[in-house]
Parts: C-alpha cells; sequence; structure tokens
C-alpha cells in the first residue's frame, strides 16, 4: 500500500512558500498607513523602546496610529525664565548672580574678599578728579567739543567745590 | 589741536552721558580702555545700557573741521 505524499506543515520543496511564482516582484503593498493598533491581550510589556520614545519625542507619525504624535515642548528654559533679569539668574551654588553686588538679590559688596573691592574709595575718585580736572576742561575749550561733554566737565567742577 | 573721537575725553562723553553722571566712578575708568574703535564701544555701552549711546555725535566734529 502506497500512501499519498504529505502535503501540509514543515518547509517542503513544493511548499507554497517555496514556489517563486509566490514571490511579488514589486514587493508588498505594506499597511498604507491605514492600519489600527492591536491591543493584544496578556502581552508583556516591553518597557520604553526606540519607537515609543521616537513618538514621545513628537517624530514622525507611525504608520497605522491614529493617534497623533504629542509634540515635544519647545525650550522649557523660556517659559521658566519669563520676567527674569540676568540679575535674578541663579548661579551654579544657588545664589543670585548679583551677589557680591550692591545692587540686585544676594549679598552686597561686604560679602566680597577684600582684595575683590576696589582699592579707590570715595574720596581718592574726588582726588583723582581734582587732579585731573584742569585738563578735563582744556578738553572743553577744544574746537568741536560736543555740549554733553561740558556739561559733565561742569558737574565734576561743581561736585568737587 | 581740535576734537577727535576715539579718544579719552570721547569715551568720558560718551561713558558719562550714557551711564549717567552719577555714574563717574564708572564713566571714567570705561574710558581709560584703549577701545578697538568708536563702534567697538558704542556696542559695549548699548550691551550694558540697552540704549541708544549717548553724548556728542560724529557730526558735532565735523561741523568744526568745516569752520
Amino acid at each position: 500500500m502506497t500512501t499519498a505524499p504529505e502535503n501540509r506543515g514543515g518547509d517542503r520543496p513544493t511548499a507554497s512558500q517555496n514556489n517563486p511564482a509566490n514571490i511579488s516582484a514589486t514587493g508588498g503593498a505594506g499597511g498604507k498607513g491605514t492600519q489600527a493598533p492591536k491591543y493584544i491581550p496578556g502581552m508583556k510589556s516591553l518597557g520604553s523602546t526606540g519607537v515609543e520614545t521616537m513618538a514621545q519625542q513628537g517624530g514622525a507619525a507611525l504608520a497605522g496610529d491614529p493617534v497623533p504624535p504629542v509634540q515635544a515642548p519647545t525650550n522649557p528654559m523660556e517659559s521658566m525664565m519669563a520676567g527674569l533679569t540676568a540679575l535674578d539668574a541663579e548661579s551654579m551654588d544657588n545664589l543670585p548672580i548679583s551677589d557680591g553686588v550692591d545692587i540686585g538679590r544676594g549679598r552686597g559688596s561686604s560679602a566680597l574678599p577684600a582684595r575683590l573691592t576696589s582699592p579707590i574709595n570715595q574720596d581718592e575718585n574726588i582726588a583723582l578728579i581734582k587732579r585731573y580736572l584742569p585738563d578735563l576742561m582744556n578738553a572743553t575749550r577744544l574746537p568741536g567739543a560736543p555740549d554733553s561733554y561740558k556739561q559733565f566737565i561742569n558737574y565734576l567742577k561743581n561736585l568737587i567745590l | 589741536m581740535r576734537w577727535v573721537e576715539n579718544n579719552f575725553f570721547d569715551h568720558l562723553d560718551k561713558f558719562a552721558n550714557s551711564l549717567g553722571y552719577d555714574n563717574y566712578e564708572i564713566a571714567i575708568p570705561l574710558a581709560m580702555v584703549p577701545w578697538e574703535s568708536p563702534e567697538d564701544r558704542d556696542i559695549f555701552i548699548l550691551t550694558i545700557t540697552g540704549n541708544e549711546v549717548q553724548g556728542g555725535s560724529p557730526d558735532t566734529f565735523r561741523a568744526a573741521e568745516v569752520k
């Protein structure tokens, strides 16, 4: 008794997947972007995959994904820094950038080491102006000296007299 | 000798009028800086004050030259 050759299962030479006539020369048509995502019950979560990460970062829409990707927020620093000035910014030590300056937040110049403070105090400034005021005044007599300069020299002259 | 741009007196005029006379203690040392050009100085002033540079304009000096 002869039996008919088995034509089910296995990787047989006569199986349809091994028939060259069944191979498309132009490739498959793909999902055309219309395939809805499928829920697979009981499927174990694989955690954050590259595809998910790309979707979170606002990447291109996935084929068949009916939900538009969430747009990545723009620079968050812009909203965080809104209404702040440079003097309000915090340094890396959580101190205001104006710390050590007599204006803005933080400690005043008294917090600076002595070697960083200006060696010239108010009296020395006045002495310096007194010393060079004649030269500064001579410059006001130069042809073309602007009125703004003359007014400033008058201010200095009144300051020391 | 006439008033010229880009020397100590010109710098002092610009800094004192841009920063305010009360800030002469800052204006004087800044006027001593050997600025590369008046444009560099003016950009510096614009950066720290946010306003146009105050003081005598170059037109003032050119008018003096004509005379």
